[in-house]
């Protein structure tokens, strides 16, 4: 299960939006999920998803892989929306029993979800379209102001890529060792929670070493090849902004205008 | 001969560290390292040699300044490595190579992990881009530039912390078992690299292994046990020497050993035969002349 996360998972292609600076992405992303926190209506949805379409289509990143984002939370969803389906008081249209479905509890139902699928689809896109280091050396530009304030910026982005880099292989790892259990007639499926995390540990032991083992040697190997901290370091691709990063900005400014227009000024659906 | 052409000069180098138990108290010094005595040319292949525990993995992290003599003094180009004020320079000057391909990519994409050593150093931008470039194509990984390691084999991963090392122009490449985790199409691979680097670009090369294959490619071969050289000499010298292997808990190549057996039972091959078409041609020869 926990290889399907696509989080952190970059897709190599040649697209626009690939070659867009990353700030823009990051802030783009942060616009795109507040504005679908700030409306409760059809036509607004409609403007996100057509917008969040338009851009993967640019993207040339495979539908699929978007949406494979979405497995991992797909029980939360669910969750979430049954809650408010059943929880939520108003006009009736069905009732069995005690149960009772109401106009209002769909409603509620079908706008939580969709702000929930977009939001991680929006954040897949730019995670998918932006490779993590992209992504820390946008977040170590954008938050080089609190340098001033004694935050050690470029330290967290170099942990946060060097993390980063290691989840697919700490992830296969665990499934080598889960395996290996398996073979020795560790059994991780069956007993109550408690039982089963228990049955955990013979995972997380040998994980937890052999991290800490990868860390030595990574360390020794940073070492190796000079690093020593953020002072005089250059960068091979240094951030600049482009006349399509404006574009890019400009089209944020349209969408959120468009978003504007069509929640204000079209019929209440 | 001047101190200048010898890339690595060491003076009777020597490495102490302290065992603990699991309170942290000291229960014995291990001295990793006994006087070691080793001047390596500048663009020479040399294989150092060693069972586990030999002490050629500690000898390697002296060359790249990851650790410091306790006694004695190593120059790498001239630099005493002691010195703090060279630590940068010795490591620029000597690249490393490990051996877990996963633990020393750093970046998550291929050539932003190239980039790396040249980031650290301060190299300017179009300098660097430059020099991936060159470095990835030197290596023949220039077509992957774009990929995440994750999804490249042992051996391209290999080659891509070549190139990783060759982008800060080291003036001698140090390959800890680097390929001693590779399946045997991609140790060929990577030791092709090395050595057109050796040859091409007159890199010294430094082959830390205990492959007796991988030794035949070496101008010349240090033995080491128990943190002292216990012999020196070509590969051809090293492997006549079947005692001394022996005792070093080492053995001859497959097909020098079977050499040996010939020319025991009479057959008059010359001394120092290690590479199959090299006994294939001899005994070709022989048969001719028969």
């Amino acid at each position: 299960m926990i290889r399907n996360i696509t989080i952190g998972q970059y897709y190599a292609a040649d697209s626009v939006v690939h070659r867009l600076d990353p700030r823009v992405k990051v802030i783009g992303t942060l616009v795109y999920i507040v504005s679908l926190f700030l409306f409760n209506n059809f036509w607004g949805y409609a403007v996100a998803a057509g917008c969040f379409c338009a851009v993967t289509v640019v993207s040339k990143v495979p539908f699929s892989y978007i949406v494979r984002g979405l497995k991992p939370v797909f029980f939360m969803l669910v969750f979430t929306a049954l809650l408010n389906l059943f929880w939520t008081p108003g006009t009736v249209f069905f009732q069995l029993g005690p149960v009772e479905l109401t106009w209002e509890g769909l409603r509620k139902a079908f706008f939580l979800s969709v702000r929930l699928i977009f939001l991680i689809l929006g954040s897949s896109l730019m995670t998918l379209t932006t490779t993590p280091n992209q992504l820390t050396n946008a977040l170590e530009k954008l938050l080089a102001p609190l340098c001033h304030l004694h935050v050690p910026v470029h330290e967290i982005a170099m942990m946060m890529s060097i993390a980063l880099r290691f989840i697919p292989i700490l992830v296969e790892e665990t499934d080598r060792i889960m395996k290996a259990q398996m073979a020795r007639g560790a059994d991780f499926e069956s007993g109550n929670v408690i039982q089963r995390l228990r049955n955990m540990l013979p995972i997380l032991v040998p994980l937890f070493v052999s991290a800490v083992r990868r860390a030595n040697d990574l360390a020794l190997a940073m070492d190796a090849r000079c690093y020593h901290g953020g002072s005089g370091r250059t960068k091979m691709h240094p951030l600049r902004y482009q006349g399509r990063d404006f574009a890019a900005y400009l089209l944020c400014i349209a969408y959120c205008v468009l978003l504007y227009a069509s929640v204000t000024y079209l019929p209440v659906l | 001969m001047g101190i200048k052409n010898k890339i690595i000069k060491s003076e009777n180098l020597a490495h102490e560290y302290a065992r603990r138990d699991e309170s942290g108290d000291v229960t014995g010094i291990v001295r990793a390292l006994d006087g070691i005595d080793v001047q390596i040319e500048a663009g020479s292949f040399v294989a150092v040699l060693g069972a586990n525990g030999s002490g050629k993995s500690t000898f390697a992290k002296h060359l790249n300044g990851l650790l410091f003599p306790t006694e004695g003094t190593l120059y790498i180009d001239g630099m005493d490595t002691a010195d703090s004020e060279n630590t940068l320079a010795v490591r620029q000057t000597a690249g490393m190579v490990f051996q877990n391909p996963d633990n020393q990519i750093i970046a998550n994409i291929v050539e932003e992990d190239v980039g790396f050593g040249p980031e650290n150093m301060g190299v300017p931008t179009d300098k660097i881009l430059k020099r991936v470039e060159e470095c990835l194509k030197e290596t023949g990984m220039y077509s992957y530039r774009r990929h995440s390691p994750n999804h490249l084999s042992g051996g391209q991963k290999q080659r891509v912390a070549v190139a990783g090392v060759l982008a800060m122009r080291p003036k001698c490449i140090i390959l800890d078992e680097a390929t001693a985790m590779l399946d045997p199409a991609g140790r060929k691979n990577v030791l092709d690299t090395i050595v057109r680097l050796n040859k091409k670009e007159h890199i010294t090369v430094i082959l830390i292994t205990h492959y007796m294959e991988e030794v035949t490619l070496a101008d010349y071969v240090y033995v080491m046990k128990q943190g002292k050289v216990a012999y020196s000499g070509t590969p051809g010298e090293v492997f006549q020497n079947v005692g001394m292997l022996r005792e070093c808990r080492l053995e001859a190549p497959q097909i020098t050993q079977i050499a040996q057996g010939l020319q025991k039972a009479g057959i008059p091959l010359t001394q120092g035969v290690f590479t199959i078409e090299g006994l294939a041609k001899e005994l070709l020869e022989l048969a001719k002349k028969r």
